[in-house]
Parts: structure tokens; C-alpha cells; sequence
């Protein structure tokens, strides 16, 4: 079992390129800098996301890495299909993700070090129009098609130190990078115009860190943190294209754990993403969630809600979701798989997107 | 351990579907910062150097020859002399003697490869022209020949009309249903009815054998017909030429027994040697203007100074060659022609060798002053992609020389009127930007 469970591991943390490290994807990312993805293990975000701040293998913040006892991996797979209505229509569309890879282990007793990939920014979208052109006197009707394919990624450097009982803190240098592959297409109706491609790859780069810090109060347990990120800047074929400002994060969580068999965490993340672009919104998202049995095998709910930073109009697109999910150890505890389900409800001016997502994870400790 | 395995395979499965991405896009608020813009101009002065030259295809190298009959636009007529017949045998073996033959008639097949089928009353006459005829006879030069009287003619219009004959004897001799009068003429259809096998039947006063023309036949055609009058005659250069079927006879003399002499008889199929056609209009020579067709074959060469921003970072979606006639193509309808535009591998000038790929291609209407278009987008966009290619092309007729068709544009000499190129394209789509 241990060899099975070993080589499935190394196949899911050996098989997938930076770039389809991705989130779900939004109609909301796609004027904008993308949709910001969601730094969480299959655990907390089957809780909704409220256990990221105090789960080792979500990548919100690096001080919770102190709770990782060995050389553990874990990766986040999944699987989304998600309808897009728009003035009534509706668009079904789904993709396959693998938002999130991270690898820790202790040097000494108070020291943990760990880092991996998580998506920073998707950029997966496909749109279609169908337009006229009046051209040489005639109308001509046309269909644009523009692909991206794609993600800003964000590679991760963490350590988490244990300075008294109580008090961790955690520090991580993040370079972003990633690319995504477009491609833009006009096919034309009448075939005495060509039809025409353009494709490209853009490069993204830019540089954060993040500081955080656990503190522990008996059966409670705070967490807040900071990110900054520099600036993103796209590259095409070595020239910049695009140099836009990120956001600063900030976050509080806290954990009550009043027994072995239950615990119940909540989080609120505020994020400025207004100097971003200028169709920018500050964020501030919040999550609540519990978990019913041992911890990390146990059942998860959770809920969660706030804003999304890119959208048409005055105010933000809302996101409101509802997630599940249960974990299974195995091999005495040497690898865990997690299953969640999360269902997300996102409302913007002129457009809104029902998200059903699968979630799997897989945690492996050789 | 299995079970473990086959609940992960189970849980993997679905991860492994089909993405879908596209939606519906609305713009420009849930659309990438940026369009795929598109621009159309028309390019007056690109086309520049730009020349005529003559002498490419001569009309006895032609795929066709043509013969018409339109009062104040044109007289042509078709040529052809056959390949030499054997006028003696031997047919007793070991004796040399040579023993004469007599021919007893000709079956004559000529080709007609397009007409017009408007054409009411439609008629080829037969004339008999010397075999000497040649590259250097001129009309004039044969016009005495066509005013003997004509050795045979045949109503195509009349035969045509008569119901086919489709027996099965019929077919089985001819291949097919044919159409036939009351003089031997037999007419095949083939294409749908567009080409017309037409066989002639001429006994050996028409088409005598003559030893001192080595059994060469020299014929001559001119239509005739209630209006537009003119057909295309296939040649030995499209493999659709005369052909001539020698009906003959000799003697066996019986020198060995007492057995009276023998009849022996045969056929012998004898193809056109040389074939052309002759037109009462002067060939106009090369002036300022572009000149494309005719008899011999005229080309013009266009040379084109692409705009360096169509190199960079568009992508040509359309282009058009405009073309502006100096005159209407004066003939028949039926003698509308195409052109194309062949661009050149190398510019050498008149002698520039043509790729036969991305070519453009239009046809020239009869009679109609219309400014020409021609589509050229594939040669265009090629010379976008690739700053290396040599931006010019030649402009021929298709066939070349088989008609005294011709079609004279204006050139760059002639400012408003010049050659234009209509290029519509679209820039570059700005990735990248959110």
C-alpha cells in the first residue's frame, strides 16, 4: 500500500506543469488581471477556507507550516464545471486544475521550512462574438474567438519558526511567474476574406513575501498575516506589454479547538486590488467552517463569502459559496486523501456564474 | 491495498474530462482589453514598373484555335495539315513491287472545345488549303483558298437539333449516342454537351490522296452563323487535335497461281502535323499600356512596393488587384477569357520564371468596360509573411494564344487610372494587456 500510495504521489506532484496550476476560472478575471486563486488545501477549502490559516498544506499563510512534522507534499486537484448567465443565457463550461502543491519538512524542532507552487492569478477563459463589419460596402459578418490559457503562478520559499510556546511566525519569499498561451481568431462567413490567428505567449513576473504569526491560547488559536506583491509585469517575447501594481493582503483567523473531535475556524482577508487596474475593487473576504471528527479525517463544512476583484460598476461581484468534504488516512497515517465539494454563487453588474468544483487531495508522508 | 488503488483511480477519473472555456463574450466589459481591429485601404501607387511584353505563346503552340466570324470585330479561321499517308504497299512478301493505293474516302474528327450556344444556324465549313501551309502563312496568304468553295460544310445548329441516334449497334460502333444528317455528319457529345466530337465524312474527291503531297491533307474552317459565330477547335497542344482516318484499297496481284487477283482493304488514322489559326486584325503592339492575351500571347508584369507596416504585425485578410480597361474586350461572349496573376519566383523581367501557386484569377467579360477585380489575397498575405519574396507578378490570358482576344488596362503611366491594390487587414490583437 505504502508503494502504491508513494507512486501515485509522485506521479500527482510530478505531472503537471506550473502553468496548469490554476483555479477556477471567472467570466469576472477576465477584464482584469485574472481570478485570484484560492491558497487552500483540499481540507480548508472543504471548510469553506476557514481552516487555511491553520492548515500546514495550504499555502495562505507560512507559519501554520510549523505543524508539519515530517516531509510531507500534498496537491490540490479540481475539477469545475461551472455555468456562466449572462442576460439569461446560460453557457456551460468546466476545466481541470491543479491550484495548489506544497512541500514541507522540519529542520529541528522549531524550524520547519516548506515551499511549492499555488495558482496566483488565473488566466483560463475563452470568449466568442459574433459581430458585422462593414467593409468595401458590404457587411460582413465575423466571429472573434480569443483563448488564454494559463496562469501567473506563485512559487513559494516559507519557514515557520516556533519562537515561544505560544507564538509562530512564518515568513516566505514568493516569485510569481507562469505564462499563458493566447490566441485570438477572426473567421469570416464570406470566404473571400481570410480567416486570421494570432497566437502568442505571455510571461508574467514579479516578486512578494508574505510574515504571519500563530498564536495560541489554549483551545484558541489566532493567525494574522500580510502580503505584499510587487508589481506583475507581462512579457511578450522580451518586450513588456503590461506592468500593473498587486495588492497588499491582509488576513486574521481564529480556530477553537474545545475538544479532540470538533473544531470551528473563521477568517477574514482583505485585499487592495484597486490600484491594479482600473476596473479594480478592494476585497474583503470571509469564511467560516468546522470540522467534525479527528483532525484531517474527519467531516468538513464551511461557508464563505466576500467580494471579487474585478468587475463592471461602482461595487464588486460578490462570491458566495458552501463546501463539504471528508478525509481518509492511510498506511498508518503516511498519506491522507481528501475529497471536498464546493458550490459558489458569484453575482456581478450584467453577468453571474454557478461554480460546482470536486475537489481531491492527496498528502503523502514518505 | 487494491481497494485503496481503485477508490484513487475512481476519484482521478473525472479530473481527466475535457476542459470547455469558451463562453459567449460581452463586450467590452467581460472581454479582453482589446479587439481584433480590422482596416481597409486602397493602396493607389504600390504598383509600380510596371510593363507588356508579347511572344510568349505563339498561336500554332496554342491549346485551342479559334474560329469566328463577327463583322467589324473579327475573321479568324483554322489551319491544320495532316502527317504524311502512304500512297504505295507491298503487300506481297519478297516482292518489292510497290502497288498503289486508292483511297476511298476520309472520316475527318475535329474537336470543337467551346462555342457559343447561344449560336443560332451554326456552321463549319470545310476548305482545302495547301499543305504547305505553315507558322508564316498569314491571313492573307490563305484568303484565296477560302474563297474557293467550300469542300464540305455541316449545320451544327440542325444537327444538334435531330433527335440522337442511341441504338445499340449505334453505341456500340460509336461509343456513345450520336447525332448525325442526311450527308454523314456525325456529332458526340462529351462534358455535358460542352465539347462536340464532330466527324466529317469526305469522299476521295474532297480529300484525294495525292502521292506529290506525300498524302498530306491541308484543310481550312471558318464558322458561320446567324450571330456570334465563333467555336474553339482543339489542337495537338491540348491532345484534342484533327485526325484524319484514311479508307482505302489495293490489289494483291496473284503472280504464283491461277487465282484472280485480290481486294485487300484498310483504315489508316493520320493526326493533324501542324495546326493554327489566322485573324484579319493586325497584331497592336506593346504601348504604355498593360496589355494581357492575344495571338501571340501578351503578359503584363506588375511589380508591387509592399508598404513595410503590412510586414509588421497584420495579417492580410483580403486583397484586391483593380484593374481599370483602357477599352471593352470586343468579341463574342462565348470568347470572354480568364486571366491570372502568377507571381514571379525571381523578377528578371520579361523572362521572370512564375511559381504557379497563390495565383489570382478573374475572367474578362466580352463587350463590358467594367473596371477589373481580381483576388489576390493568398499572393499578398505570403508576401506579408515573408519579406523575402520577390513582390511581383505577371498577369496572363488561360488559355494563352488560343483567341485574338486581348484585354488592355491602363498602367502606372496613366495617374488616375493606374493599377490599384484594395488590401483589407487586421492589426495584431494587444495580448497581454488586462
Amino acid at each position: 500500500m505504502k508503494a502504491v500510495a508513494l507512486a501515485v504521489g509522485a506521479a500527482l506532484l510530478t505531472a503537471q506543469l506550473p502553468n496548469r496550476l490554476s483555479a477556477q476560472d471567472s467570466q469576472f478575471g477576465i477584464r482584469g488581471l485574472g481570478t485570484p486563486g484560492k491558497w487552500e488545501s483540499v481540507r480548508a477549502r472543504s471548510s469553506g477556507g476557514a481552516f487555511a490559516p491553520f492548515d500546514g498544506f495550504s499555502p495562505l499563510i507560512d507559519a501554520s507550516l510549523i505543524d508539519v512534522r515530517r516531509l510531507s507534499g500534498s496537491v490540490t486537484g479540481a475539477m469545475s464545471r461551472r455555468t456562466v448567465d449572462i442576460a439569461g443565457t446560460q453557457t456551460p463550461l468546466r476545466g481541470t486544475r491543479f491550484p495548489a502543491f506544497v512541500i514541507a519538512g522540519p529542520l529541528g524542532r522549531r524550524l520547519v521550512l516548506g515551499g511549492g507552487f499555488t495558482t496566483y492569478l488565473d488566466r483560463t477563459f475563452g470568449i466568442s462574438t459574433s459581430d458585422t463589419l462593414i467593409v468595401r460596402n458590404d457587411t460582413v459578418p465575423f466571429t472573434d474567438a480569443v483563448n488564454s490559457d494559463g496562469a501567473v503562478t506563485d512559487v513559494r520559499l516559507a519557514a515557520a519558526g516556533r519562537l515561544t510556546k505560544r507564538l509562530t511566525i512564518g515568513a516566505g519569499i514568493h516569485l510569481l511567474t507562469g505564462s499563458t498561451r493566447v490566441v485570438a481568431t477572426r473567421t469570416f462567413t464570406d470566404t473571400s476574406y481570410r480567416n486570421t490567428t494570432a497566437r502568442d505567449q505571455v510571461s508574467y513576473a514579479g516578486e512578494g513575501f508574505s510574515v504571519n504569526a500563530l498564536y495560541d491560547l489554549g483551545p484558541l488559536r489566532l493567525a494574522g498575516w500580510y502580503r505584499a506583491d510587487s508589481r506583475l509585469e507581462a512579457d511578450i517575447r522580451g518586450t513588456t506589454v503590461a506592468d500593473n501594481d498587486l495588492p497588499n493582503s491582509y488576513g486574521v483567523g481564529v480556530l477553537l479547538r474545545p475538544g479532540a473531535q470538533f473544531a470551528i475556524a473563521g477568517t477574514a482577508t482583505a485585499r487592495d486590488w484597486t490600484g491594479s487596474t482600473s476596473n479594480g475593487h478592494n476585497t474583503l473576504n470571509w469564511s467560516i467552517g468546522t470540522e467534525l471528527g479527528t483532525p484531517g479525517a474527519g467531516l468538513r463544512l464551511g461557508a464563505r463569502g466576500g467580494q471579487m476583484p474585478f468587475g463592471a460598476g461602482a461595487t464588486a461581484p460578490t462570491e458566495l459559496g458552501l463546501s463539504a468534504g471528508i478525509g481518509k488516512q492511510f498506511s498508518a497515517g503516511r498519506g491522507r486523501i481528501d475529497f471536498g465539494l464546493e458550490h459558489l454563487q458569484r453575482t456581478g453588474t450584467g453577468l453571474s456564474e454557478k461554480v460546482w468544483t470536486f475537489l481531491l487531495g492527496l498528502t503523502v508522508r514518505p | 491495498m487494491k481497494r485503496y488503488f481503485a477508490m484513487l483511480l475512481l476519484c482521478m477519473s473525472p479530473i481527466a474530462c475535457v476542459e470547455v472555456a469558451t463562453a459567449p463574450g460581452v463586450c467590452p466589459t467581460f472581454c479582453p482589453n482589446g479587439t481584433i481591429e480590422s482596416y481597409d485601404t486602397i493602396f493607389t501607387d504600390i504598383i509600380v514598373r510596371d510593363s507588356a511584353f508579347r511572344g510568349y505563346v505563339q498561336p500554332y503552340q496554342a491549346e485551342a484555335m479559334t474560329a469566328a466570324d463577327l463583322p467589324g470585330v473579327i475573321d479568324s479561321r483554322a489551319v491544320f495539315v495532316t502527317n504524311n499517308m502512304f500512297t504505295t504497299t507491298t503487300p506481297v512478301p519478297g516482292d518489292t513491287t510497290p502497288v498503289p493505293l486508292v483511297a476511298d474516302s476520309v472520316r475527318l474528327r475535329t474537336i470543337i472545345v467551346r462555342r457559343d450556344t447561344q449560336a443560332t444556324n451554326l456552321q463549319l465549313k470545310l476548305y482545302s488549303v495547301p499543305v504547305t501551309t505553315d507558322s508564316a502563312s498569314t491571313f492573307l496568304d490563305l484568303e484565296p483558298y477560302f474563297s474557293n468553295p467550300p469542300v464540305d460544310s455541316v449545320n451544327v445548329s440542325a444537327v444538334l437539333a435531330r433527335p440522337p441516334i442511341t441504338d445499340t449497334t449505334t453505341r456500340r460502333v460509336w461509343g456513345d449516342s450520336i447525332w448525325t444528317d442526311s450527308a454523314g455528319h456525325v456529332i458526340i457529345q462529351a462534358d455535358s454537351g460542352r465539347t462536340l466530337f464532330l466527324y466529317w465524312h469526305l469522299d476521295s474527291l474532297q480529300a484525294p490522296l495525292v502521292v506529290a503531297d506525300s498524302g498530306r491533307l491541308g484543310f481550312g474552317i471558318r464558322v458561320a452563323a446567324d450571330s456570334f459565330a465563333t467555336v474553339a477547335l482543339g489542337t495537338l497542344e491540348s491532345s484534342r487535335n484533327a485526325l484524319v482516318s484514311w479508307y482505302y484499297h489495293y490489289t494483291v496481284p496473284d503472280t504464283v497461281t491461277s487465282e484472280p487477283d485480290s481486294v485487300k482493304s484498310g483504315v489508316a488514322p493520320r493526326a493533324a502535323a501542324f495546326d493554327n489559326f489566322v485573324f484579319d486584325r493586325p497584331v497592336q503592339p506593346i504601348d504604355s499600356d498593360l496589355v494581357v492575351g492575344g495571338a501571340p500571347s501578351a503578359r503584363s508584369l506588375l511589380r508591387v512596393e509592399l508598404p513595410t507596416f503590412l510586414h509588421d504585425s497584420i495579417d492580410v485578410v483580403r486583397a484586391t488587384l483593380i484593374l481599370v480597361p483602357v477599352t471593352p474586350v470586343a468579341a463574342s461572349p462565348a470568347d470572354s477569357f480568364e486571366i491570372r496573376g502568377l507571381p514571379v519566383l525571381t523578377d528578371l523581367g520579361a523572362k521572370s520564371p512564375l511559381a504557379q501557386v497563390l495565383t489570382g484569377r478573374t475572367t474578362i467579360h466580352a463587350n463590358v468596360a467594367d473596371t477589373v477585380r481580381m483576388e489576390v489575397t493568398d499572393m499578398i498575405r505570403s508576401w506579408a509573411l515573408d519579406s523575402t519574396q520577390t513582390t511581383s507578378f505577371v498577369l496572363g490570358q488561360v488559355p494563352e494564344a488560343a483567341s485574338y482576344t486581348d484585354i488592355r488596362f491602363y498602367s502606372s503611366r496613366s495617374p488616375a487610372l493606374r493599377p490599384a491594390l484594395r488590401i483589407t487587414y487586421v492589426k495584431r490583437f494587444p495580448f497581454g494587456k488586462p
